[in-house]
């Protein structure tokens, strides 16, 4: 069996990755926006993952327990299940240049959120009780990205840019959570 | 003489050394003739109270800093900055800002040096702390280093990547040259930082 340090560093590399694709993802989108689309952007408190309290800065976060920290980023990771999976087959419905830049990266995405899921599972059962709860956040954003072009493009925009903010929240958890599980170990962190 | 608003001021950057705090900066525009005063506004999302700048002094002419009271991450703040004379004001274009995607270390500090020999030859043990900011000890940070080496006098940089380590060992140095060396660092997610000021050490003669 893996020992906990090296699951926690283990987990930390996929959700650095996570963030990373979701903000290269986002980048592409960027730039494919035209401005009237950018105006037409839904406002982040949209998101279906907004109602979920979360840390506002470093002291807030430092202040969580190590379980309720692990519980905040498998919630936040579990509201993504669905709308990743809608996201990868409605990548396949993008226009022509959308299509080819995206797709490959949402299926990496897919890929990285599973294996990182696991990982936070086999943690959570070794963590105890506190470090199971799971806050639920259904996606009802449907599994339509839109008729025309214009309304896909802001649909996986604006999809995207709520998972960059997920995703860094996730990783920022872990990467916390990881340094406070090591601190038997100064130069761990 | 003719005298006119302000020209639109351009906010131009805002980073985080430490994802704690954060700071702005503006141009102004051109100039109206007139004595003019800049002050910038925010608008935190999901709020609709407009703040003005809670400190226009720490970093310098034409910034805003936030502390870490003003500090909040996972959430944009909608900037605006207006110039102001006796004529009348002129806005900046608007900015979204999370502060979590500004993130730009101060430089390493504390290089240091040394040489060292292994069977006979010499190497460098390059070494050095991370800014002193930086709270990578919670982990609310992972800084990543790059170190570069040049010999004195010439052009090129050999430039080496040290992941999270603190410390560098190089080796294959030319007898008797002097070297210089910097190291710079990147967040987890962020830009990276300038180089640190440069430290210079000769190597002796050997065969
Ligand atoms: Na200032
Ligand atoms: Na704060
Ligand atoms: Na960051």
């Amino acid at each position: 069996t893996v020992s906990t340090s090296d699951l926690l560093d283990r987990v930390s590399e996929h959700s650095d990755m996570i963030h990373s694709l979701s903000t290269i993802l986002s980048q592409d989108l960027d730039s494919q926006l035209p401005p009237v689309g950018r105006m037409l952007l839904p406002r982040p408190s949209m998101c279906h993952t907004s109602s979920l309290q979360t840390p506002m800065d470093k002291e807030q976060a430092l202040q969580i327990s190590k379980s309720d920290l692990l519980s905040l980023a498998r919630s936040l990771l579990h509201a993504w299940a669905d709308p990743l999976l809608f996201l990868s087959t409605s990548a396949m419905t993008l226009p022509q240049l959308a299509q080819s830049s995206v797709s490959n990266k949402i299926q990496e995405l897919k890929q990285h959120s599973q294996t990182l899921g696991d990982g936070l599972n086999i943690l959570s059962d070794r963590m105890g009780q506190a470090a199971q709860a799971i806050s639920s956040l259904p996606y009802s954003g449907g599994n339509d990205l839109g008729q025309d072009k214009i309304s896909k493009l802001i649909n996986l925009h604006f999809l995207l840019s709520c998972f960059r903010r997920d995703s860094h929240k996730i990783d920022s958890f872990l990467k916390v959570l990881r340094c406070r599980m090591a601190n038997m170990v100064p130069e761990m962190c | 003489t003719t005298h006119s608003l302000p020209g639109k001021p351009t906010l131009i950057r805002c980073r985080s050394p430490e994802k704690e705090t954060f700071t702005c900066w503006w141009e102004p525009g051109s100039d109206g003739g007139l004595p003019t005063t800049y002050a910038l506004y925010y608008r935190k999302e999901n709020s609709d109270t407009v703040y003005e700048c809670p400190d226009y002094q720490t970093a310098g002419e034409n910034s805003c800093f936030f502390n870490k009271n003003n500090t909040s991450i996972w959430v944009n703040y909608n900037i605006t900055v207006v110039a102001t004379n006796e004529l009348g004001s002129t806005f900046s274009d608007s900015v979204d800002v999370d502060v979590v995607y500004i993130v730009k270390p101060n430089p390493p500090e504390k290089l240091r040096v040394v040489i060292m020999e292994d069977n006979g030859y010499p190497f460098l043990r390059v070494s050095w702390e991370p800014p002193h900011k930086a709270d990578t000890r919670s982990g609310w940070i992972t800084l990543i280093y790059e170190i570069r080496v040049k010999l004195e006098g010439r052009n090129d940089w050999e430039v080496h990547l040290a992941g999270q380590q603190k410390m560098f060992n190089i080796f294959s140095l030319r007898s008797g040259g002097t070297y210089l060396v910097q190291v710079r660092c990147k967040p987890d997610h962020g830009f990276w930082s300038e180089w640190s000021s440069p430290s210079q050490v000769q190597v002796p003669e050997y065969f």
